[in-house]
């Protein structure tokens, strides 16, 4: 049998890529010779046909699996080794990766674990998830030069109103169900991991001097920091959350959330209205 | 391809994350770093801040695994632009990839599959280089993989095959000096002749690893030093092909930065002694 390059291309990927493995790949295949897979591919007593394919089948998992792991400790941790690996074993069959960047083989695990059985028993996993692959982006988003205070300090006040500021692009903002940032935090820390509670919140994520941090936002902050993703100038920023939030709200609030923004490279500056 | 676009780089090292720091802050005596293309390819933060400070003091070297050029699916032209806006902001000495195929139907197996060694595919994947080449405005050097399985319906040696696809692409080759030992192993061939075989006015760099031994086979893992019979193969390399560009990779089991330049001086004097007694003690050239 002689097949062209296109199927024997996707004849090895099929193969490579059988949930239960090359042997059961192959039964399930229709248009093989008689001789199976041995018409295709050199054997031998030392190494079969078969052995062959399933090098490069193993070499697959476990080369996306030990990438997974590396970004993702804090799941791997709370999981364990057996259940890490049979979330990714699923999650690959789901979305095998087609991304040049072994990086993005894990855009969808959040989305995959969300309807995965891993949830009954760690309900805030797919959480988890979407908290370790946001710092895995953030870590490699785009570059800006953050506003500093003093820059901001030296704009004359009455350009601040219309001054326009925008925030850092490698910035994210997640909505978790779950604390869990205070996994990662003790994580990081070396204390026991416990399950967090349940309290929906924003958490934060930035890069500040190549490094990337996160902390939980609280409902002004996280207005706030909307209001400047959508372009409203800074002055109608301020006043909005004031607004909204009424007499809770004072200047100097809003002039220690500012400065803490800046002091955390937060913001971009974008231009004047 | 003319050979000046690649200029002699002398001995280098991989540049791998858990050494960025140590690179930076000592300056480590290696002639030039090779980089993997894929782990550059973001959008930004420290990876690139770290090679743009590297590339200040170093030539550098992409070196891809994901270009795909045997795939029989459509060359992924995303790809190629951003591996050509890398190449112009950071100039490097030249780019390479494999002579595999990663993946089909538009996914990725994210490894290096061989290529049945047939006309058939010298033609396709010659025609692919070229388009490359185009599309990145340059001449690149595709290298030889380990490879655990090869095809019945093979016309010709694995040497035969690298040797066509290069000279009906006019690329480089870059001589992986453990993949040719790897696969000698596993598909039992002569790695000797496998050297003496390859056109020598094409070879423009050499790759030194280690690999595991799982005793039918060996296994590609760059986590163990460079064995005997490989430094062996390179000397025979050195005597046959003269100065070419020399790099030690190591991916797994990541030693102290050390241990990489103590291996990238080794290879340097392997180099010199193998040439010194080649050619009775005169060496071909004087690398640094």
């Amino acid at each position: 049998m002689q097949p062209c390059l296109g199927e024997l291309q996707h004849l090895l990927y099929r193969l490579i890529t059988a949930t239960s493995g090359v042997e059961e790949g192959l039964a399930a295949e229709t248009n093989l010779p008689s001789q199976g897979i041995t018409a295709l591919v050199r054997g031998e007593a030392r190494v079969s046909a078969i052995d062959r394919v399933e090098i490069y089948a193993n070499m697959y998992f476990y080369r996306l699996l030990d990438a997974i792991k590396e970004d993702f400790p804090a799941t791997l941790r709370v999981v364990g080794e057996a259940n890490f690996h049979n979330l990714v074993t699923g999650y690959l069959t789901d979305y095998p990766p087609g991304d040049p960047s072994i990086t993005e083989a894990s855009r969808h695990l959040a989305e995959f674990t969300r309807n995965s059985s891993a949830l009954e028993k760690w309900p805030f996993i797919a959480d988890l998830i979407q908290l370790e692959r946001a710092i895995l982006e953030v870590f490699l988003g785009p570059d800006a030069r953050p506003l500093a205070a003093e820059a901001m300090r030296v704009i004359p006040a009455a350009q601040w109103p219309s001054l326009l500021i925008t925030v850092h692009p490698a910035l994210q903002v997640i909505n978790s169900e779950w604390r869990v940032d205070e996994i990662l935090r003790a994580l990081e820390s070396g204390q026991p991991l416990a399950q967090p509670k349940h309290e929906r919140r924003g958490i934060l994520v930035w890069r500040n001097d190549y490094s990337v941090n996160y902390r939980p936002l609280d409902d002004l902050e996280r207005r706030a920091l909307s209001m400047i993703r959508f372009g409203y100038p800074f002055g109608a920023m301020c006043e909005a959350v004031a607004i909204h939030r009424g007499d809770s709200v004072t200047p100097a609030q809003i002039s220690r959330m500012i400065t803490r923004w800046l002091t955390d490279g937060l913001l971009v500056r974008a231009g004047q209205r | 391809m003319n050979r000046l676009d690649f200029p002699y780089l002398g001995f280098g090292v991989g540049l791998r994350r858990p050494h960025f720091g140590h690179v930076l802050s000592e300056h480590p005596g290696v002639d030039w770093f090779e980089v993997v293309t894929e782990n550059f390819m973001v959008k930004g933060g420290r990876p690139l801040q770290v090679l743009e400070k590297v590339r200040e003091d170093y030539p550098i070297v992409l070196h891809g695994v994901s270009m795909s050029l045997g795939s029989i699916d459509p060359l992924n032209t995303l790809y190629l632009s951003r591996l050509r806006d890398l190449a112009r902001r950071f100039e490097p000495a030249w780019i390479s990839d494999h002579l595999c195929w990663t993946g089909v139907g538009g996914k990725n197996l994210h490894d290096l599959l061989p290529l049945p060694y047939t006309e058939e595919a010298v033609t396709w994947v010659a025609r692919r280089i070229r388009q490359v080449q185009e599309r990145i405005e340059r001449p690149i050097l595709i290298e030889n993989v380990s490879s655990y399985m090869s095809f019945v319906h093979s016309t010709m040696t694995e040497w035969e095959f690298l040797s066509a696809v290069a000279e009906e692409a006019d690329c480089g080759i870059l001589l992986d000096i453990n993949n040719v030992y790897v696969s000698a192993f596993n598909h039992g061939f002569e790695p000797e002749r496998y050297i003496e075989s390859v056109p020598a006015s094409r070879v423009m760099q050499y790759h030194l690893a280690g690999h595991s031994d799982h005793d039918a086979y060996l296994l590609d893992t760059h986590d163990h030093p460079v064995c005997p019979a490989v430094w062996s193969l390179y000397e025979r390399a050195a005597r046959r092909f003269g100065p070419v560009s020399a790099l030690i990779e190591w991916d797994d089991n990541i030693p102290e930065f050390a241990t990489l330049e103590v291996t990238s001086n080794e290879a340097r004097e392997r180099y010199k002694s193998a040439v010194q007694k080649s050619i009775g003690g005169e060496a071909l050239c004087n690398p640094a």
